[in-house]
Formats: C-alpha cells, structure tokens, sequence
C-alpha cells in the first residue's frame, strides 16, 4: 500500500462543503463535508439509510444539492447532472450494472462514444488485458454474470479517462482472485492520480485497500481518517450509535447442539451449480451453510425447494422423498423457501402487505378469500416479528429494507414450515432489524423447526448456527460443530481450504 | 390503504366523469335524459363491455389480447355456419362459446410454451382466427363480408327483449360485471391474477400455479369475445365474419380508462365497467347533440389521450411522493 | 443450422420467402419471372414503409398503432391538397409535415408524459382517424392528378419512382441504425433506458426522433398508396398497423426493444404481401389469406420461442455441464479435496490458488 502523500500537494478532486438533502421533510445529509483527493482511494462505511448512496448519488448528478456546495476540480458544481458529471470525468459503477443486455460489452462500453472506433477498440482490449478480464468483447452483455458485469462499468470508466470513479460495493459479487484483480487495479488508478471512492461494507477490505475512510451515520459524517488509526470495535460503533458495540445487540453464539428428528435429509444430490451434497438436519436445528456467492448454495436451495431440477440424488422431507417435487409440494411437505433476493424473487412489491403475507399458503385455503382470516393472520405477524407498518393495505414498496425482509419472514411463517430455509435472511437490512431477525430465527428453532440458513456473513453464520457446513465451487468443503464454528474456520473452507487445516488455523 | 384507497378514487373520478357527461349531453339535448333513451342507447356500445370485463383479467397478468376481435367475428359465423347447417340454435350458441373459449385456450398455451410477449402471439393469432372467419364463411357459401342471417327468431329477439326494463345486451353485461367483480375480488384464482401481474418471478417462488391461472384468464376472454359476437349477431340478426374488428380498440380503451395498468399488477372490474359506459355515453352523446359519427369516435380518441396523460402526470406525482413516504419511514425508525 | 437462424433471423425470413415462392413456381412455371418478383415487391411498398418506422419505434421499446391514421390522414391531406390546385411536391409536402407533427405527438405522449406506448397511440389511432374524415368530410377524394399517380408507375428499369425511393430509404435507414451513433443510441435505449440515460444519451430525444421518423414515414406510406390506388378512401391505412407490427416481429424485431434490423423487418413485409399475392396467382379464394399468413405467422413466432428456450437450456447444460453428468462430477470432486484446485472446467475459475487464500486469511484476522 502506498503512503498517502501529504494532503497539500494533492489536488483536490472533490470538496463537499456542509452538504444537506432533503426529500420531502426528511432530512437525508445533515450537512456532510468529504473531500477526494487525487490519488486517493476514500472508503464510505455506514448502515442503510446512512446517506452514502444519497452522497454518491450527488456527486454522480443524480440528486440535486439543496444546502452548501460541491466543488468538483474546484469549480462550484452545485447543478450537476449525469451527464454533466461524466463530462467532469465522474464515473460511478452502481452495484446493480446498468447494461444493454442484447448489445455487445464493446457496444456497451462504448456507446455514446466520440472518437474513432478503432482506435477506440484497440485501446479497449488494451485496458481489458490490463484489468484481467478474459471476457469476449462482442459476446451480448445479457450473458454475463454480476462480476463481468461490474466488469464492463468500470471499463466504462478507464475508458472515458474518468478521474473520480465511484465504486458501489463492487466486491459483493466477486471471488477473491477477482477482487484482488480489483485492488490492484484500484491502485494502479490510483497511482495514475484517479480518485476513487469505495463503499463497502467489508472492514477487511477497507483496511486493505482504503487510504480514507469516513464513516456515515444519519446523514454526518462522524468519523474520518486512515483506516489504520481506528479499531474494529471504533468503526462499528460509530456506524451503529448504540453504544457497548454490536456484540451485545446481536446476541451472544450458541453452543448446545440439538438432536431431534431429522426432518430433512440430501443425500448426493447434484444439481446445476453443485454436485455431491449430503447432509441431514434435525428438529429444531439451526445449520448454517457458508460459501462466497457462486459456490453453488442458492442452487442447491433452490433444488431442494424444487424451483430447479435435481440432476441425481435424494432429498427426503419428513422421511417423504421430495427430489423431483414443486413448490407448491415442497411446501405441503412443510419445506419453506425465503429467497436471497426479497425484491425480484420474494416479495410482490406493489401488492398490499397482507397478500404477500398470505401468498404462500393460499393453495390451502378455499377459493373463496377468507379476507377476515388473512387480516387477522397478517396482525399475528405485526405482533410477533415488530413490523412497523400503518396498515395491513399498503403496498410493500413504502416500507424500508428492514421491514420488507419482515413481511418476506411473515410470508414464509404462515406456511407453517417444519423445515425453513433461509437464503441470506438479513442482506441490506440495518443492525436493529438485524438483531430482531436474530432473535426471530433463535424462536423459531427453539419451537422445533429445522432452519438451514445460507449467509456470506460468516459472523451470523458463527454466531446463530448449531453446525456449520461450507461449500465452494459447488462442493462441499466440510462440516464445522461446536467449539470448531470460528469465522476464520469458516472463512477458509468456503474458499475450499480443507476441513483439517481450517480447524487447526 | 393508500393504494386501495387510490384505485377507489379512480373509479369515483370515473362515476363523476360519467354523470357530468349525461348532465352535459342532458343539458344540450334533453331528449339524451329520457331513462329508456339512456338504457337502450347501451345496445350500440355494451358488446365491447362484455369483452372488457374479461380483458381487464388478462391485462392485469401483464398480458394482453389483440385477438378478441377476431374471436367475435369466429364466433358469429360458427353460430351462422351450425345454423345453416341444421343445428339447434341453442345449440349453436353453445359451440360458438366453446371455439371462444378453445381460441383463449390456444392463446394461453402458444405464450407460454414459446415464451414470447403476449401482444405478438395474439396479434399472430388475430390474424388466424379472423382469417379462419373468413374462411368459414367462405365456405358456408356467404361469400367475403356479407354475412349468414335468418337467425331463428327467437334468438333475434334476445337482443331486444326487456328484462327488469332494461335491454337483454345490457342485463348480460350488468351480470358479467358482478361475477367477474366477485372472481377478481374474492375468490383465489383472482388473487393470483393479480400476483402473476405483478411479480411472475416471485408467483413461482410461491407455487402459485401460472400456467392454469393464465389460461383460465384467456379462456375467459374468448367466451366473453364469443358471448359479444353472439349478442352482436342476436342485435343484428346476422353473423359476419368482421363482426369485431371494431371492438379491439374500444374495449382495450375501456380497461386503460378504467384504471387497469397495461404493464400489469393493478386494476378493478367496477373501473372498466364504469369506463365503458364513459366511453359509451360519450360516443352515442356527442351523436344525438349532432357530431359526426365519425367525430365523435375521433374525440373519445382525444378523451383517452387526455385522461391517460393526466393519470401518467398524476403518477410522476404519486412516484414522488413515495420516494418521499419511504425515507420518511426509513428516517422514523432511526428516530 | 439452429444456431445460424437464431443469430439471423432475416435468414429464416428469406427461408420462408423462397419456399414460398418456390411453392408457386413448380405450380405454375409461367411465374417464374422477375417481373412476379417485381410485382410483389410494388404492392408491398406500403407495408415496407411503414416497417421501416415500425423498425425504429419498437427497437426504442416502443409500438405505434396509430400509423394507419397517420397514414390515412397524410393521404387525405395531400388528396385535399392537390385537388385544391396546390402542385405536387407542396402537397406532398404538406402531407410530409402532417405526418412529421402527429409522429412528434405520440413521441410526446410516450417520452415526455410517458404514457404508455399503445394505450397513447391507442388514443391517437382514433383521434387522427376522426381527423381524416374532418379533412375529406366523409367522402372519398377521387380525381388525382395524373402525374402524382404516374410516380408509381413503371420508370426504371421495371420500377416506379416511389419503389426506388422505398429501395433507398431502405439502405439508408440500415445504414442509419447500424453505423450511426443516433442508430446505435435507438437500440440503446430500447435496451436500457436508464442506463442509456446516465451514459449521457438523451433517451427523451431519441424517443420522439423515432416516433417522429416514423410519422414521417407513415405519411409516405399514405402518399405511396394514394398514388398506386388512384384514390383515396376514407378507410385508407385501417388496419395497417398490425400488418406493419406484424411484419416486424417476423422479421425478428423485438417488441421488447434493442434489438431487430430494418432489412429482417422489410423481408417480414415481403413476407406478408407475397403471401397474398401467391394465393392469388395460385387462384386460392381471396378468403384463406389472413389464415394462412396468420398461421405461418404462428408456427414462426412459436418455432422461435422454441428455439430461444432450447438454446437457453442448452447453454445452461453447458454452464453446469460438471455437476449434472455423473462421471466428470465425482472425479472433479475428487480432485477438488484432493489438490485444493478449482475445477478447470468450470465457467467461471473461481481461484484457491495459495495466494488468495493466504491474503483472505490475513484478512479475515486483522
């Protein structure tokens, strides 16, 4: 990592002056000063709601400024449009790529290019040689992957010579060979006198990679400087306001294991993405699965659930064969499903809070709508899991992250689960509702459901799991119980670190 | 209750629009008050309601059905072609609604096992169906667009028989409108309509079961088409080939009117009912002041244009304000 | 071969095109002639105009339905105009214009009010009809001067005018989407408007040029019928719009925008004249036409979801092709716990190698 230089010799590529957004009356930035400098890579940490996208969203000319001033290269830029910004050489890589799907990447990277093509051309396989990226440039950009696909913005960027770049949890979807790619190419930019602004919410990355890191909390910004000069504990407390840290509000790891009934069992199964799963999980179990996203474990959820096809192997619920089931079966057998993505896959955003809570149990019921019943099931659910609502009408989308994942939860409760799968059960949900996920999960497996939950945060899988499994690249990597359940353990085998080595460590 | 509470206050925005356009029309020509002017001015207009009312279910899945007209037109000559033949007209009626019902049910399959956008298979299948009208009737002997006629006569008079005081035509559209009211709103199969309409990906996730849902919607509107190209045929006292081909864009107007989304996921029966009689009342209103036929078709054109618009700025609108509504609920919590 | 008619679906077109006129000449060999050809081609000019624009609208993820108004009234206009005295290039200009403002009207209503694309053309469609029969007051326009309907009379080279000027527009709209950055931005948008907004591409704009193009055009396709009938009915253009949509997307233009050619959505207009016309020479009754071209406009549009889903599948198969067959599955995994090495044959190398792993492990205790 290269020392910063001292700050006066550094050109000053972005200045917030006391920033303030307002939407409506809620006071999103209450008067946010930040400063890039060239050559600099400035990491933003903060909960949901903290303000950084709103920040970034600024500066990339999506949001007006409504108080105080931003200077972009020293010039006042208070009036600042999309693309006004990408003229001013600001290229922000939003998480979710906005791509031309039938276009090809060239097409993609180039489009609204100026310039000769070929020169063009040339020059961007130059830079994809560079980054690392082995990607088929006339292959249509709808066929890629997440991690390409963050691929083809940031080329987007380099090419276009931006000089601040805004990098939006680009690592969320990427291996660890990639990410590292990643940061060297950061720093390569970095060198070259690009500023770089990076949210993530990774500590670890952060302190790898970040010069500056300034950390957001209800619109300020309460703390910023090397990442060095701070604590874990320091940084988590300044993002999360309750004092004492998050340890307590989470919850302290279990340690008993259970031995109930087995209610759901995997022998071998196969699949697309994975291959050679088996497993078994007892009443009343919590068994975390772990693996960075890729490895194959949403596939494997989404086969036993029966949404795709199992390949070979056995899934028996209930000691009742499931493998080739729907799920519409799964569900009677008593399988429940929460999907990873609560938007696109789970939740009916638009459709009042109490259909969605009763979408999965409908078949059960008789044809006619048993309205006074979904009500009353719907209050049950506001009680028993906090939802914080108005009333049982309204559309899913006015509710914040949290409270959707709430809704997602209630859903999959009212079909009664003996076995509930939980694919990543708090993603972009903020530490309260967290905790009270936390907590809801604890009650569930106390009341004698089998949970198998699937999380990239190997501090909830450690901290909620009776037994862990880890999988990478589509196979199991081993099996983690009691005392052997560290993060660290965890960490290693879902990069496929062996089961002996990962324990020792 | 926000949502909820808007839809309802689309539909009363549509009753309002409906009484003040009488009232107008009243004003102007008097005679447009009279109750049995009002009830059987409806005949002229109430075939593209019924088609509507099960229009309205397909859109809300987020697909569409551009071979409704065709299927009146289908559904007239098969009744033609059967009675020429020596079938029962009852009989005939019968079929008639079965080819409606098997035209839904080919649609339905052809999207889904080809999964290709909904507005080019029905518009490939418009073609089929009005062409095999046309070649029906062809063969039946009535050559081109003149039609087969000499229906029994106690079918001809359904079109003009009295029930309760008002117009057979009309009395059908009142009934579809409580049954499909009651299938949409609360029965389960209309639960998933609306599902499937906004969220398929998530309907699967669900095991709501698509593929029945949606040919059920489908194969409910080719019998309400074929039920219009009968009624159509009883109003006339004949059945021609080209029978609908005016009431594709009328009843698609009537359930946009009425509130339904063309992308899918929101809409109410009461609103494309309401819309139709707008709609209708408005056409037959500005002919009995004295426009044009044609004017006035052009100028509910201009109403579609006027409304819609207003409701799109009226959402830019809404949008905002649920931006709004989301960061304040998120900015309470932190409070 | 599946591969090859899925990347070019003009190709499928052509297919079905030569088949059919090859069905017409082992029928009746005295067809077998350029000028059968040639006759085919001047009554589908109205039609490949009108699938020109319907090219450029739909590539923007838009639909016009109005065009056969837009297509009526620009006809009556210049019918209007021309029996008023007015010469015939004013008229016809006129006639351009009128096409040019109701174009910019549905671009309107669907890029700045952003009413969705058919219910605003939907409303359109009856309100330019209504201006139809305000121009002519309900009744026909007879009496064109001659010289405006010798303009699709033979010229060169067996062509009329009007069909050479088809010809052009036709390369010149192929080159415009294709080589342009205007072109590639129509495609773009119809794609991803919103990532086509924050690449700087002004979505607003490109949507109204495209309607407007395609008003204009539509008013063409008016004028060019005007001419070829000799009159102008009040009904001119009824129905045209699914005709021209329809060509299209037998042309391979997706409604879904982004994607589609102006020479597969002109073939696909061929298509749809050729068709009528074969039956016609094979003294078919006129009445098995719609049928049959909604048939075969069935079997293609099926036969090509079908296609598209196998081909999915099958790249799926491929993706996961080490998991799902049974052998390589058990031997990689077994090199996978044996040498800690990512299976080669993967999509994706997702990389164990020492280095990686060795940083995480620093990582995650720091």
């Amino acid at each position: 990592m290269t020392d910063p230089k001292p700050s006066g010799q550094r050109k000053q590529l972005i200045k917030a002056d006391s920033i303030w957004k307002f939407f409506g009356n809620v006071t999103v930035l209450k008067g946010v000063d930040l400063v890039l400098e060239s050559g600099q890579i400035h990491a933003l940490l903060g909960g949901n709601g903290a303000g950084k996208s709103t920040l970034m969203r600024i500066i990339a000319g999506l949001h007006g400024v409504d108080q105080g001033d931003l200077y972009i290269n020293g010039q006042h830029a208070n009036k600042l449009t999309p693309v006004l910004a990408r003229q001013m050489g600001i290229h922000m890589v939003p998480q979710e790529p906005l791509l031309f799907p039938n276009l090809s990447i060239e097409e993609n990277v180039l489009m609204n290019m100026k310039g000769n093509r070929v020169a063009l051309h040339t020059r961007l396989v130059e830079l994809a040689k560079e980054i690392g990226t082995n990607m088929d440039l006339q292959s249509p950009a709808g066929q890629l992957e997440v991690a390409d696909q963050q691929m083809v913005e940031i080329l987007r960027g380099l090419i276009r010579d931006a000089q601040i770049l805004i990098l939006d949890e680009p690592t969320s979807a990427l291996t660890p060979r990639e990410v590292k790619l990643l940061f060297d190419r950061m720093r390569a930019l970095a060198a070259q006198g690009v500023g770089i602004f990076f949210i993530s919410h990774k500590l670890n990355e952060i302190r790898e990679i970040a010069d500056i890191v300034s950390i957001l909390r209800d619109g300020r910004v309460v703390m910023a400087g090397p990442p060095k000069s701070y604590t874990d504990a320091e940084i988590v407390r300044a993002m999360t306001k309750v004092e004492g840290g998050s340890e307590n509000v989470l919850g302290e790891r279990h340690q008993q294991t259970h031995h109930g009934k087995v209610v759901l069992e995997v022998d071998n199964l196969c699949g697309e993405g994975f291959a050679n799963l088996s497993f078994s999980l007892h009443e009343g179990e919590i068994l975390g699965l772990a693996g960075v996203v890729g490895s194959g474990r949403t596939e494997m959820a989404e086969t036993i659930y029966g949404i795709r096809k199992a390949a070979r192997g056995k899934v028996l619920i209930g000691g009742q064969d499931a493998t080739h089931t729907d799920p519409q079966a799964s569900l009677d057998l008593g399988l429940v499903y929460l999907p990873e993505d609560r938007q696109t896959s789970g939740l009916f955003v638009d459709a009042p809070l109490s259909w969605n809570a009763s979408s999965l149990v409908l078949h059960r019921e008789p044809s006619w709508l048993q309205l006074k019943q979904e009500e009353e099931r719907f209050q049950k659910y506001v009680k028993e899991l906090g939802i914080v609502c108005a009333t049982s009408s309204q559309a899913v989308r006015t509710l914040s992250g949290g409270n959707q994942q709430k809704i997602l939860l209630a859903k999959c409760l009212a079909a009664k689960p003996r076995v509930l799968i939980l694919d990543e059960p708090t993603r972009g949900v903020d530490v309260a509702v967290r905790a009270d996920i936390y907590s809801i999960i604890d009650d569930l497996a106390n009341s004698g459901v089998a949970i198998l939950m699937i999380s990239s945060d190997h501090d909830e899988i450690q901290r909620l799991s009776h037994r862990v499994l880890t999988m990478a690249h589509g196979y199991p990597t081993g099996e983690l119980e009691g005392d052997e359940i560290t993060v660290d353990a965890i960490a290693q085998m879902s990069f496929g670190v062996s089961t002996e080595e990962a324990k020792a460590s | 209750m926000k949502s909820l509470g808007l839809f309802k206050r689309w539909e009363a925005v549509l009753a309002l629009i409906l009484v003040v356009e009488i009232l107008f029309f009243g004003a102007i020509n008097p005679a447009f008050l009279n109750v049995s002017t009002l009830l059987y001015s409806t005949s002229d207009f109430i075939h593209v309601g019924i088609v509507a009312l099960a229009l309205t279910l397909v859109i809300i899945t987020g697909g569409i059905d551009l071979s409704i007209g065709a299927v009146m037109g289908l559904s007239a000559i098969t009744l033609g072609l059967l009675w020429v033949a020596g079938v029962n007209i009852w009989v005939a009626c019968f079929c008639a609604l079965g080819a409606g019902a098997i035209t839904g049910i080919i649609n339905s399959v052809a999207i889904q096992v080809a999964q290709v956008n909904p507005l080019v298979i029905t518009l490939g299948s418009s073609f089929l169906y009005s062409g095999a009208s046309l070649v029906l009737s062809g063969l039946g002997g009535a050559s081109g667009y003149e039609g087969i006629s000499g229906f029994d006569d106690s079918f001809v008079e359904l079109a003009n028989l009295e029930v309760m005081g008002m117009p057979f035509p009309l009395v059908i559209f009142l009934i579809a409108t409580v049954v499909f009211m009651v299938l949409l709103h609360r029965t389960r199969f209309g639960r998933y309509i609306y599902l499937i309409g906004q969220n398929p990906r998530a309907t699967r996730y669900a095991g709501i079961p698509q593929f029945r849902t949606l040919t059920i919607a489908y194969a409910l509107t080719g019998i309400m088409a074929a039920l219009s190209g009968l009624v159509l045929a009883s109003y006339f006292g004949s059945a021609r080939s080209d029978f609908g081909s005016d009431a594709l864009m009328p009843a698609i107007t009537a359930v946009v009117l009425g509130g339904t989304s063309i992308y899918g996921g929101s809409g109410t029966i009461l609103g494309t009912a309401l819309a139709v009689l707008v709609v209708g009342y408005f056409q037959t209103g500005l002919q009995i002041i004295g426009v044009s036929s044609h004017i006035a078709s052009a100028l509910s054109g201009a109403l579609l244009v006027v409304v819609v618009a207003m409701r799109s700025l009226s959402e830019i609108g809404r949008a905002y304000f649920q931006l709004w509504r989301v960061l304040n609920s998120t900015g309470k919590q932190k409070a | 071969m599946i591969r090859f008619l899925q990347n070019n679906r003009e190709a499928s077109v052509a297919i079905i095109i030569v088949m059919l006129l090859a069905i017409l000449a082992i029928s009746d060999p005295s067809y077998l002639k350029v000028e059968t050809l040639l006759s085919i081609y001047s009554n589908s000019l109205t039609l490949f105009v009108l699938a020109i624009g319907a090219t450029m609208v739909m590539a923007t993820r838009g639909l016009d339905v109005s065009v056969g108004s837009i297509m009526g009234l620009a006809a009556a206009i210049a019918g209007v105009c021309m029996n008023d005295g007015l010469g015939i290039v004013p008229a016809i200009g006129i006639a351009l214009f009128v096409g040019l403002l109701c174009g910019l009207f549905n671009g309107f209503m669907v890029a700045i009010l952003r009413v969705p694309a058919i219910v605003a053309t939907l409303g359109t469609l009856g309100f330019f009809r209504g201006c139809v029969h305000l121009t002519t007051g309900g009744s026909w326009i007879e009496g064109l001067p001659e010289a405006f309907k010798g303009l699709s009379h033979a010229w060169f080279l067996g062509l009329s005018p009007f069909a050479w000027l088809v010809l052009f527009l036709l390369a010149a709209a192929h080159i415009f989407l294709r080589y342009t950055a205007f072109g590639h931005a129509i495609f773009a948008v119809g794609d991803n408007r919103e990532g086509a907004r924050l690449l700087g591409i002004r979505v607003n704009t490109v949507q109204l040029t495209a309607y407007a193009i395609n008003g204009i055009l539509s008013a063409l396709a008016g004028i060019i019928f005007a001419a070829q009938i000799g009159f102008i009915p009040n009904t001119a253009g009824n129905g045209m719009e699914m005709r021209a949509i329809a060509s299209g997307v037998l042309g391979g233009v997706s409604l879904l925008g982004g994607t589609g050619t102006v020479i597969g959505a002109a073939l696909g207009a061929f298509f749809m004249t050729a068709i009528d016309s074969v039956l016609v020479m094979l003294r078919f009754d006129a009445y098995w036409n719609d049928m049959i071209a909604g048939a075969i406009l069935l079997i293609v549009l099926i036969g090509d979801g079908r296609i598209r889903e196998a081909m999915a599948q099958s790249l799926r198969y491929q993706k996961y092709r080490k998991f799902l067959e049974p052998d390589e599955a058990s031997i990689n995994a077994s090199a996978a716990h044996a040498t800690k090495d990512a299976p080669v044959s993967g999509a994706r190398v997702t990389g164990t190698d020492e280095t990686a792993v060795a940083a995480h492990s620093k990582e995650s205790r720091a």
